[in-house]
């Protein structure tokens, strides 16, 4: 090869690969409304978007994987967590998570209710989009799916618990401490129940439990005494055999596997949260 | 120095420098935050230190490209620069943009648009910059009349630069299009016109140290600019895979993508049978040292670890974890950092006084330091990245909960960038250690010119 065999080189693979690039631009264009629901980008989701690129979140946390990677993931938060848990976290970050046992907190924000309920759009559309399937499992912020990972390692005690698992103050968000409930209380609510959506180990996910249940309520195969969500998922802890969820490794002759023991050993409050906390996941 | 206008390279170069040591304070700074708890949280909270630490990067890479372009185009065209003045006005220029920028993040004054932070004003004179700077080069090969292919790549890759900046100005509704067009930015500045800049100077430095043909360069440079593109362009599809675009780019991604390291191996290659040829005569023998260090460690950093997660396959698992890290410390130090710090090296016996020009022990543990914290910051980033990856993503323990239980690496991470800061501190301390030459003293000191090679 001579040097201007060199150049035709370098220039025609150039041209090469520049025109298909472009041609390819031009496609991805065509299909990015369907791809990105862009009928769906209201002005609270553009609103949202200021939102985050007003706060620099993406110098913690990623989006599509994007960002950096002091925070978690949010591609999908707003199908794990519903919008009240996002609410009140974004008001108060401290009340969730504790910088000493998490070595991270994300800083108090001051964001006003609007800010936050555009972001909360603008999160959820970003949920929406089609992106291949990624992440191919749910990435969570904290706990597991993986059975008894994440249980404590001697009964209740929330000093031996994981680090994850933060010992909150008691004037914290009840949803933070029943989180704290759900992987301490003996035997651990974790060593059954995954959090992550269609994750089911011994018992089902706990992921989309308030939705799946008002569809239960309202579909009339419900044979228990509660009335709504919150009372149909108090009922199931503190008498798990009230209403059966259909699958042969989750009970047999009319009875739940599930321990029957947490009407006795929780308290009141401690069923309250567990409660608070479970409602908040999608 | 044998043009008085190459003296504006020194000022260049010692902005660089002084922006090189800030960017590894808060480089430092971060990797702190991951141990934490975070005395600084609402002071300097991790987004901001990791904002300047990116930006800092970005603008001294950049002012070494600048520096060292203005050393080499006298240098190849054979004449003084079209305009000094106009050099000097874009250096402070472009001084004040970083810096009020640094200061603006500081107050959370930014887009917060990964990597292109920088507020519009900002952007737009960073854009004068680049054009003063392109007119400023373009007028001196014109007066000169004379322009080599070492030139011609680098002007391109640097017009390139400033032509693929522009889609950062705009403003996109759709997040998804926004990323789409953030790639044309970034990724074809970092693997696609960079590589032709960091290639120039390559063949630039390689031929001024080995004394190798200019013909055989050549030619070989063109193969370089060739493969990197073929690669480069379609291989920005590698950032495409998740962020909502048609699935055709993942083939594409993966596909070209694989093909990147070519040009890498093709660098390497370069510069290994050009010492062959004519072997390691040439005096300064700690630029030959940045060289050749440039070519192994892109290879290494830039391809090898590229490469290890740009499939998609793999990516899928990977994406978005400490492992994009442990890849972009290693690429972005063995493409930029190490070939700027080449032509310093290679430049600074003639611009500066009693340097001798073979160098001195303290320029080789400069090196050698560097180096090794380099690789463990990599090693450390990439086995916290692999712990992540499994924990997190494999094994699906709740982000909090992994990151907590790869703390070591962290440690790992402080103790080797304390080491790689402790050698850039080093070069810094050799390079400010003796003063400028005045530019009326062109011509004289050593030469470095075409002919410098001793014969033994």
């Amino acid at each position: 090869m001579n040097s201007r065999q060199a150049r035709l080189f370098a220039i025609g693979s150039t041209a090469a690969a520049t025109i298909i690039f472009l041609g390819l631009t031009i496609d991805s264009h065509r299909q990015f409304p369907t791809l990105t629901n862009a009928e769906n980008i209201t002005p609270e989701v553009k609103h949202g978007m200021a939102v985050w690129h007003k706060y620099n979140c993406i110098n913690c946390h990623t989006l599509f994987g994007e960002g950096a990677y002091y925070a978690p993931d949010l591609t999908k938060i707003t199908k794990h967590r519903g919008q009240e848990y996002l609410k009140a976290y974004m008001r108060n970050p401290a009340l969730f998570y504790d910088e000493q046992r998490h070595r991270r907190l994300m800083p108090n924000q001051n964001l006003g209710e609007e800010e936050i309920s555009d972001l909360i759009a603008f999160l959820d559309w970003v949920s929406n989009v089609d992106n291949q399937g990624w992440p191919p499992r749910p990435i969570l912020v904290t706990g597991g799916m993986v059975p008894g990972a994440m249980a404590a390692l001697s009964g209740g005690d929330v000093n031996a618990a994981p680090p994850g698992l933060k010992p909150v103050d008691p004037d914290d968000d009840d949803r933070a401490l029943g989180e704290q409930v759900f992987f301490t209380a003996v035997p651990a609510c974790s060593a059954c129940h995954s959090t992550a959506p269609d994750v089911n180990l011994a018992g089902p996910t706990m992921a989309g439990l308030r939705g799946r249940t008002e569809a239960l309520l309202a579909a009339g195969d419900y044979g228990g005494q509660a009335e709504d969500v919150a009372g149909y998922i108090r009922e199931s802890i503190v008498s798990p055999s009230a209403h059966l969820v259909p699958g042969a490794m989750y009970s047999a002759g009319g009875v739940s596997f599930m321990p029957d023991t947490y009407d006795s050993d929780l308290t009141e409050e401690q069923l309250d949260q567990l409660v608070a906390y479970l409602m908040s996941l999608n | 120095m044998r043009y008085k206008s190459q003296s504006v390279a020194y000022w260049y170069f010692a902005v660089a420098m002084v922006l090189f040591g800030l960017q590894l304070v808060f480089g430092l700074l971060s990797a702190a935050k991951y141990l934490g708890p975070d005395p600084l949280l609402y002071i300097l909270p991790f987004d901001v230190t990791k904002t300047i630490h990116t930006n800092l990067l970005i603008v001294w890479v950049l002012t070494g490209f600048m520096g060292a372009t203005y050393w080499m185009v006298p240098d190849e065209s054979r004449a003084e620069l079209h305009s000094v003045k106009l050099a000097y006005i874009q250096l402070g220029l472009w001084t004040i943009m970083g810096v009020t920028a640094i200061i603006g993040y500081l107050f959370r004054y930014g887009t917060g648009n990964k990597l292109l932070e920088q507020p519009l004003p900002h952007k737009i004179v960073i854009v004068i910059c680049m054009l003063i700077f392109l007119y400023n080069i373009g007028m001196t090969i014109r007066k000169a009349g004379r322009f080599t292919t070492t030139e011609g790549v680098l002007l391109l890759g640097l017009a390139s630069s400033a032509l693929l900046f522009l889609p950062a100005l705009l403003h996109y509704e759709n997040y998804t299009v926004s990323i789409f067009y953030r790639w044309w930015t970034i990724h074809l500045w970092v693997e696609g016109v960079w590589m032709m800049i960091m290639g120039a100077f390559l063949a630039y430095l390689l031929i001024r140290l080995s004394g190798v043909d200019r013909e055989v360069m050549d030619k070989w440079l063109y193969v370089i600019v060739g493969l990197v593109f073929i690669a480069g362009i379609l291989g920005t599809a590698h950032h495409y895979y998740w962020v909502g675009v048609p699935t055709y780019w993942l083939p594409i991604g993966g596909f070209f993508s694989a093909l990147e390291p070519a040009a890498l191996v093709a660098m390497a290659m370069y510069a290994y049978a050009a010492i062959r040829r004519s072997g390691l005569a040439h005096p300064n023998g700690i630029a030959l040292h940045w060289t050749v260090g440039a070519a192994v460690f892109t290879l290494f950093g830039a391809g090898l670890l590229g490469l290890a997660h740009t499939w998609p396959g793999v990516n899928r698992w990977t994406h978005g974890t400490l492992v994009t890290a442990m890849h972009g410390h290693a690429a972005f130090y063995g493409a930029y950092a190490m070939i700027v710090l080449a032509m310093i090296t290679y430049a600074l016996p003639s611009l500066t006084r009693g340097r001798p020009e073979k160098g001195s022990s303290l320029g080789y543990w400069a090196f050698w330091t560097q180096l090794v914290g380099m690789f463990g910051m990599t090693l450390s980033f990439a086995t916290a990245g692999i712990g992540q990856v499994y924990l997190e993503r494999i094994m699906g323990m709740g982000y909090l909960d992994a990151q907590l239980k790869i703390q070591v690496h962290f440690l790992m991470l402080i103790a080797t960038a304390s080491v790689f800061a402790l050698g850039v501190g080093m070069f810094i301390y050799d390079f400010f250690r003796y003063p400028p030459r005045a530019p009326e003293t062109a011509g004289e000191g050593t030469p470095v010119g075409d002919n410098a090679i001793p014969v033994q």
